[in-house]
């Protein structure tokens, strides 16, 4: 398992957009992806798990993954965020 | 996950849907600090001069007694109780049968931003409603990332990979009428030891996401009668891919658990293959679920009525 922290800068914080940009980039890996808010875990692959989140900005989150390529998944993941989600 | 406190102003706007009627009258600055574990004190002692053992750290309760007696105080005796009650740090009062505090203890109250409240319930059955809440706020807690259905009663939590077709599956069970309760994120909640209870993430209630095409409203499109906010978990049903070397359970005799915050729930694997349908083999295995609820087991009956009659067979042929 890997995983990392990550504060969300964004000013609208994650809402559908947002959410299906980060989901779509977790399906592209084999492993489980989570995102976890205040110890509630949400399935990174779904969007109304993500969305269930209620993510604002300056939360802190943390980006889990378990299974083949998780590395690679949370480095993936979390620069998104970082980046705002822009690719 | 586990609370261990909650703030004061949660008392007010709690997640269960039973309302205390509180109305604050003083100790505004106090209602955000922190309350433990839910037990209550009734503090007529405290009031009769007697503080050995007060239970200051709890929730207390001011009932019809308490408030009659403090009326006959006199002036001074009063003010010398309750600056003795008040010097203790006493996080919370609560007075019942709409009786309100006087000048006094408000302004004391108000001095040590002890939040202070007015209920128009009567003292028994507020006490009651208050634990109910505090149990239900104070309950472990675990988020699941199924989707929770009622099918004719029964509470079907329906889990399995991210494509296997959970969404699905509970969109067409509300098509035949049956009612979601959440999808992709259940919060269970384990309300007592044989109680376990599903709701929806607030934010997303009600909302679903079946690939092709995008987030759909239930409540809108089925309308209201294919919703529930929350429902007992009876029945944990895990789809997953036909395995083609996998045994599955061709007599259901024997009852498999699921074990959700320590609690067993009957537990079914369904194989998951083009062609089958899925929705009517749940529904089936609901009523199934509430067959034995009631004591009425398919699997084993039959049994039972197989071996009777090679009994009997048996006896013919020894005649």
């Amino acid at each position: 398992m890997t995983e990392k922290e990550v504060v969300v800068k964004s000013d609208a914080g994650v809402h559908a957009r947002p959410a299906m940009m980060f989901v779509r980039e977790a399906m592209k890996y084999p492993c489980e992806v989570f995102i976890v808010k205040d110890d509630v875990e949400a399935n990174g692959k779904s969007i109304m798990s993500v969305l269930g989140l209620a993510i604002t900005s300056g939360t802190r989150l943390i980006v889990r993954a378990a299974g083949q390529d998780e590395e690679d998944a949370v480095d993936r993941l979390v620069s998104l965020i970082e980046n705002d989600f822009k690719n | 996950m586990e609370k261990r406190t909650i703030h004061i102003r949660d008392l007010t706007g709690n997640e269960s849907k039973i309302d205390l009627h509180l109305v604050l009258v003083a100790g505004k600055a106090g209602v955000g600090k922190e309350i433990s574990m839910g037990d209550i004190n009734r503090p007529g002692l405290g009031l009769a001069g007697f503080f050995d053992f007060f239970a200051y750290d709890r929730i207390q309760i001011f009932g019809l007694g308490e408030t009659a007696f403090m009326r006959q105080l006199a002036p001074d005796r009063k003010g010398e109780i309750f600056e003795r009650f008040f010097s203790y740090s006493v996080r919370c009062c609560i007075f019942t049968h709409n009786e309100h505090p006087d000048e006094l203890f408000l302004e004391l109250a108000n001095r040590h931003q002890v939040p202070t409240f007015v209920t128009t319930h009567r003292t028994t059955r507020f006490i009651s409603l208050l634990t109910h809440v505090l149990e239900e706020i104070f309950s472990p807690m675990v988020v699941n990332h199924g989707t929770l259905v009622d099918v004719f009663g029964v509470g079907v939590l329906l889990m399995g990979k991210s494509g296997v077709g959970k969404s699905e599956c509970a969109l067409e069970l509300v098509e035949r009428g049956h009612r979601l309760v959440a999808d992709d994120m259940v919060e269970i909640r384990k309300i007592d030891e044989s109680l376990l209870m599903g709701y929806g993430s607030e934010v997303i209630r009600h909302h679903m996401e079946i690939r092709g095409l995008g987030i759909i409203n239930v409540k809108d499109v089925f309308g209201i009668r294919s919703v529930r906010n929350r429902k007992r978990i009876e029945l944990v049903v895990l789809l997953e891919e036909w395995a083609s070397g996998k045994e599955y359970d061709r007599l259901g005799i024997d009852e498999n658990k699921y074990s959700i915050l320590d609690m067993d729930v009957p537990f079914i694997t369904v194989p998951v293959r083009p062609g089958r349908n899925i929705p009517i083999i749940i529904e089936t295995a609901a009523l199934n679920q509430r067959l034995k609820k009631m004591g009425v087991y398919s699997a084993r009956e039959l049994d039972n009525r197989i071996q009777h009659w090679m009994m009997m067979e048996g006896r013919k042929r020894h005649d």
